[in-house]
């Protein structure tokens, strides 16, 4: 958070003698900046342009030929209406939520105390432990969904959100608590001697100093957790059937492609509102993200 | 393991071991015990529904087709000997060498850039940049590929207004392996660019002052302030996206499905296409489980390092 | 945005939508009387679209409610593989549906979990005759029927040609060729592929060219297998050797392949199954390989192509005329709670009356497997415009052409995996992308074959 409001202040760094050079060799390296900036603006917001474009654009326009394919003649937002009016948008988007808010709580839960208790208090394996979460990143998706088919038919879960909850969890756990542990070793330890000297057991400072104290980097293993739920494609396609169970990433591939017939429209309208909760989250707390990550990260 | 527990408890670190020793060990036994108690559900998470499915996928690739039998190594050997696998793990290591290396590339002057704007307009940009990174990549993969297709394309569209002729972006081998890349490297540079960032901004600005009174260029202040103090995050950052990157299944099956003449088939894919759609789970489940080794060695040698530069950092 | 069914599209979508709230609202009222039980199902999404799919859903919830079952219906689509995916996931899982819609190649690979259906096709053969020889191959393994084969979704993929543009650029009158009655045209003699070769040239030339996949979807593989046979070029024989190497018939048709992908763009290579149909819909080519799905889609956003789109056989090969065919099979899984109701249902989807409602709803798409259905069927006869274009779209027997299965006759294990890695489609890109020469494109094959052998 800091960081932020700081960095401008580089600016005053010391002029002695080359006030001068300093001053132009910082214009050219801003100059150099924005054209860097726009170059990759531009790269990286035309596929999200014509996104919007299209989700503007009536079918038959789509289907026009001779038109201009990033422009729009007559906008209409009769694709965001009729996918807020009609089929399963909306309960794909609440499932996408449901599913997306128990994983990131759950998640945390995991990570927190798995972080805790292995940057803190260690004991046998602990050491292997902490470095083999990150490891489990290894094993991919495609290599893992074969054998879960066994054990969610297994017990019943196919074809249910459920299923979801209970396996992205593997996704989400490992980074959040590699996260955590690099935070909450970062955290001094006389504080929680002097903790443990007032008499606190490990949950009461857990809570009361080790949360607070770290709660930056609980909000970007937060946000790390939601965008991985948020955007969550092979477990879903592979484990969700029926349109009433799926959660967006599936639900608007399955329901908005009828064979041959692309409903682009819609796509993209699906799209971009899908795209709508995580820029939300990443707007409001960039800043603890970047502040978080760092800490965790850096000092893992 | 409660075994465990008991046998290193002496071990704790002395900084809360004041002279009373029963206590202590009554207390640190404790601890240990609820430690594992606080750590069991990741165990649970971990063993049950990573570690265990990973073991069982190591038996199924040691299976024949119609998993009747134990044939050891033979489904790795059998793919050894195949021109279309050997031409999956060339394909595999291109992709996510290079989009990684254009993602790293690409973050790393992106986080320096916003780094020199000042803060108001900073998170303007920084919004901007990081809209591929939030649009779920199965559904934006999708738009690509919208715009790469050979009737609407609108890149091609724009191509020939300036008089280029249109490119079949996804039927020629070339072309689509350029394709898949770039829609990685669009999809995950943003991410590089705020672990970047934040890494950037933990450098402290008295080290770039000493290095402007030392008469540091531009270059110098790079290459011996930043990037020393960026290693680890650089390094945690390129393993987890060099792992994500070799796992990656959405971009290539939704752009191309491995085609033209299997030419894009990445590991993800091919090991969908063996194993769900023609039915050979094993030999699937041996295709995924190919790159395994060379990236477990890659990670620990990456980790051990990170843990050791930032024992030296701490201490 | 008038559809098909001349309801606008809305409206479908909202009657749909009614009746799947009405099924789920139905059943608790159902379920007190614990009649049928429950039946969960998993039909192929239809690509000509949701009447398709309403059509299917209004003759399920009709036979449900009759029947006290409580049904529920997904539509798996084949966009992407997704029911490749569900069918290997509901192996694998040992839950899912009753009954799912198998197509191809995927009875025989899934064969021990599926559940004998001789009760239900002994019936139905003796009150409709014998079923076509391509379903039989399909679904009968050893003397077991292990699935039904299914109306909905069963289909050719034979010529949808513009008329306009094949008269004006290549000189053939499609519609003379293939009138819309029981007899050959003049020219039908001369539909063969040296024919289409010249055709597919001069709409290349005039900017419409033949759009043709070649990829590993199955519109590619279902044609290429037909040509490939057509030529008599089998790369594995029923006893499952492989004939690639010396075999000139395989020769004969990469060489003719290579030839006729010079007219092909390069991007067919990497079609999927909705590629064609979208350059027919846009206006974009004088060809391609498909059910009517392509021309139903482009009457609502394209009424001026669709207008002029003629269906009629895939042409004639030196060894034999074959036009592909993908059948869907209706299979219940051996680990299926409620086998009684879904063989039940089944057989209920199987009689001519629904099958009629299938085949109006899928404007012709869906074929029955039982040749006797045909002449009772009028709506191959009426459908339009032009009036008749899916009249030659099922195979009859003044066409002579045969249906085929691609990879046919090699065995099921060794075919699917052929199929389903588009072996065929992969030595014609070799040739024509690559420029590689003939010895090595076949050695690859073999190769590759060689490898799909393993037990």
């Amino acid at each position: 958070m800091s960081g932020a409001s700081l960095t401008a202040a580089g600016a005053s760094a010391p002029a002695y003698q080359k006030v001068g050079s300093i001053r132009r060799e910082r214009r050219w390296a801003l100059i150099g900046a924005y054209v860097a900036l726009a170059v990759f603006v531009v790269f990286f917001l035309t596929p999200p342009f014509h996104m919007l474009v299209t989700s503007l654009k009536s079918s038959s326009e789509i289907a026009d030929l001779a038109g201009n394919p990033w422009i729009v003649q007559s906008p209409t937002l009769e694709n965001y209406r009729d996918l807020l009016h009609e089929g399963n948008y909306l309960l794909h988007f609440r499932n996408s939520v449901i599913v997306t808010l128990v994983v990131v709580a759950i998640t945390m839960v995991i990570s927190i105390f798995a972080a805790f208790a292995l940057a803190r208090m260690r004991f046998w394996g602990s050491a292997v432990l902490a470095t083999g979460v990150f490891l489990t990143y290894l094993v991919p998706e495609t290599l893992l969904f074969i054998p879960l088919f066994q054990i969610i038919g297994g017990i019943g879960l196919y074809n249910n959100l459920l299923a979801m909850i209970l396996i992205y969890p593997t996704l989400t756990v490992p980074f959040c608590t590699w996260i955590m542990i690099g935070y909450f070793s970062s955290i001094p330890k006389e504080l929680d001697e002097a903790a443990l000297i007032d008499g606190a057991n490990h949950f009461q400072m857990l809570w009361k100093i080790f949360i607070p104290v770290a709660l930056p980097g609980i909000l970007a293993a937060t946000i790390f957790a939601f965008t991985v739920s948020w955007a969550q494609f092979l477990y879903p396609m592979a484990f969700l059937v029926s349109s009433e169970n799926m959660v967006l990433t599936v639900g608007i591939a399955s329901d908005l492609i009828r064979g041959d017939t692309f409903q682009w429209g819609k796509i993209m309208a699906g799209a971009l509102m899908a795209a709508a909760p995580p820029l939300l989250v990443y707007a409001f707390l960039m800043d603890y993200y970047i502040a978080g990550l760092t800490a965790g990260a850096t000092k893992g | 393991m409660a075994d465990g527990n008991v046998l290193t408890a002496p071990g704790i670190p002395a900084a809360v071991a004041p002279p009373r020793t029963g206590r202590l060990h009554r207390l640190a036994r404790r601890r240990s015990t609820l430690a594992f108690l606080m750590t069991l559900p990741l165990l649970a998470v971990i063993g049950g529904l990573v570690a265990y499915p990973f073991f069982y996928a190591i038996y199924l690739s040691m299976l024949n087709k119609r998993m009747t039998r134990f044939v050891g190594l033979d489904n790795f050997a059998f793919l050894l000997t195949r021109e279309t696998f050997q031409y999956v793990v060339w394909q595999s290591v291109i992709f996510a060498v290079s989009a990684v290396i254009a993602k790293a590339l690409i973050g790393f002057i992106l986080a320096h850039v916003l780094h020199t704007l000042p803060a108001k307009g900073q998170r303007k940009w920084r919004g901007m940049l990081l809209v591929p990174w939030v649009i779920p990549p199965a559904i934006s993969t999708l738009a690509w590929w919208w715009l790469f297709d050979p009737t609407y394309s609108a890149i091609n569209w724009m191509l020939m207004g300036i008089g280029a002729p249109p490119v079949a972006w996804l039927g020629e081998p070339g072309w689509a392996r350029f394709a898949v890349i770039l829609v990685n490297v669009w999809y995950g540079a943003p991410f590089f660019m705020i672990m970047y960032l934040a890494a950037l901004k933990s450098v402290p600005d008295q080290l770039y002052e000493a290095a402007a009174i030392d008469g540091a260029t531009g270059w110098q202040k790079l290459r011996y302030v930043t990037v020393p103090m960026m290693r680890n995050i650089i390094a945690i950052t390129v393993l987890f996206s060099l792992i994500v990157t070799f796992a990656n299944f959405d971009i290539v099956r939704i752009l191309t499905n491995g085609g033209p003449q299997d030419r894009t088939h990445i590991f993800g894919t091919y090991a969908f296409q063996v194993g769900i759609q023609s039915g050979d789970i094993p030999l699937g489940s041996a295709v995924s489980l190919f790159m395994f080794p060379i990236l477990a060695v890659f990670a620990v040698f990456v980790l051990r390092g990170v843990t050791r530069r930032s024992k030296e950092m701490a201490g | 945005m008038a559809d098909i069914s001349g309801m606008t599209r809305r409206d479908v979508l909202r009657a749909g939508a009614a009746g799947i709230a009405a099924s789920t609202l139905a059943a608790p009222a159902v379920h007190g009387q614990a009649a049928g039980g429950r039946l969960a199902l998993g039909f192929w999404d239809h690509w000509v679209g949701e009447p398709a799919n309403a059509a299917m859903r209004a003759i399920v919830n009709d036979w449900a409610q009759k029947n006290r079952v409580e049904v529920t219906l997904d539509f798996i689509t084949s966009v992407g593989n997704k029911n490749l995916l569900t069918i290997a996931a509901e192996a694998q899982a040992r839950q899912g549906h009753d009954v799912l819609s198998f197509p191809t190649w995927h009875v025989h690979e899934h064969q021990r979990l599926l559940e004998p259906m001789d009760d239900v096709m002994g019936r139905l053969i003796q009150k409709y005759g014998p079923v076509n020889q391509a379903s039989e191959y399909l679904a009968k393994i050893g003397n077991t029927w292990r699935a039904v084969p299914q109306t909905a979704g069963t289909q050719y993929k034979g010529s949808a040609a513009r008329i306009d543009l094949l008269k004006q650029h290549a000189g053939i009158d499609v519609q003379a060729m293939y009138p819309a009655e029981n007899r050959l045209g003049p020219g039908a003699e001369n539909w063969n592929w040296d024919t289409f070769l010249v055709a597919a040239q001069k709409c290349k030339e005039a900017g419409y060219p033949f759009a043709l996949p070649a990829g590993t979807f199955s519109d590619a593989t279902d044609w290429i297998g037909a040509m490939f046979r057509s030529f008599g070029a089998d790369l594995v024989d029923e006893r499952g050797n492989i004939t690639i190497r010396n075999n000139d018939k395989v020769r004969q048709a990469l060489d003719y392949a290579k030839r006729l992908f010079q007219h092909i763009p390069s991007e067919m290579f990497a079609a999927d199954d909705a590629t064609n149909n979208r350059a027919l819909i846009a206006g974009r080519t004088a060809l391609i390989f498909n059910p009517p799905s392509a021309w139903a889609v482009a009457k609502r956003d394209a009424p001026e192509v669709a207008r002029n789109v003629w269906h009629f056989p895939s042409p004639a090969g030196p060894v034999s005329h074959t036009t592909p065919h993908l059948p869907y099979l209706y299979g219940v899984w051996t680990f299926s709670r409620n086998k009684s109701a879904a063989k039940a249902l089944i057989e209920h989807l199987s009689q001519i009356e629904q099958v009629q409602k299938l085949v109006d709803a899928s404007v012709g798409y869906d074929i029955p497997a039982f040749a006797s259905m045909f002449d009772d069927i009028d709506t191959w006869r009426k459908v339009e415009p032009p009036l008749g274009t899916v009249y030659n779209y099922p195979l009859r027997p003044h066409h002579k052409a045969v249906p085929n299965i691609a990879y046919a006759p090699a065995p099921a294990e060794i075919a699917v995996q052929m199929y389903t890695q588009g072996i065929q489609a992969k030595m014609i890109a070799r040739m024509v992308q690559n420029n590689e020469p003939m010895e090595r494109v076949l050695a690859w094959a073999e190769q590759e074959v060689e490898g799909f052998k393993r037990g």
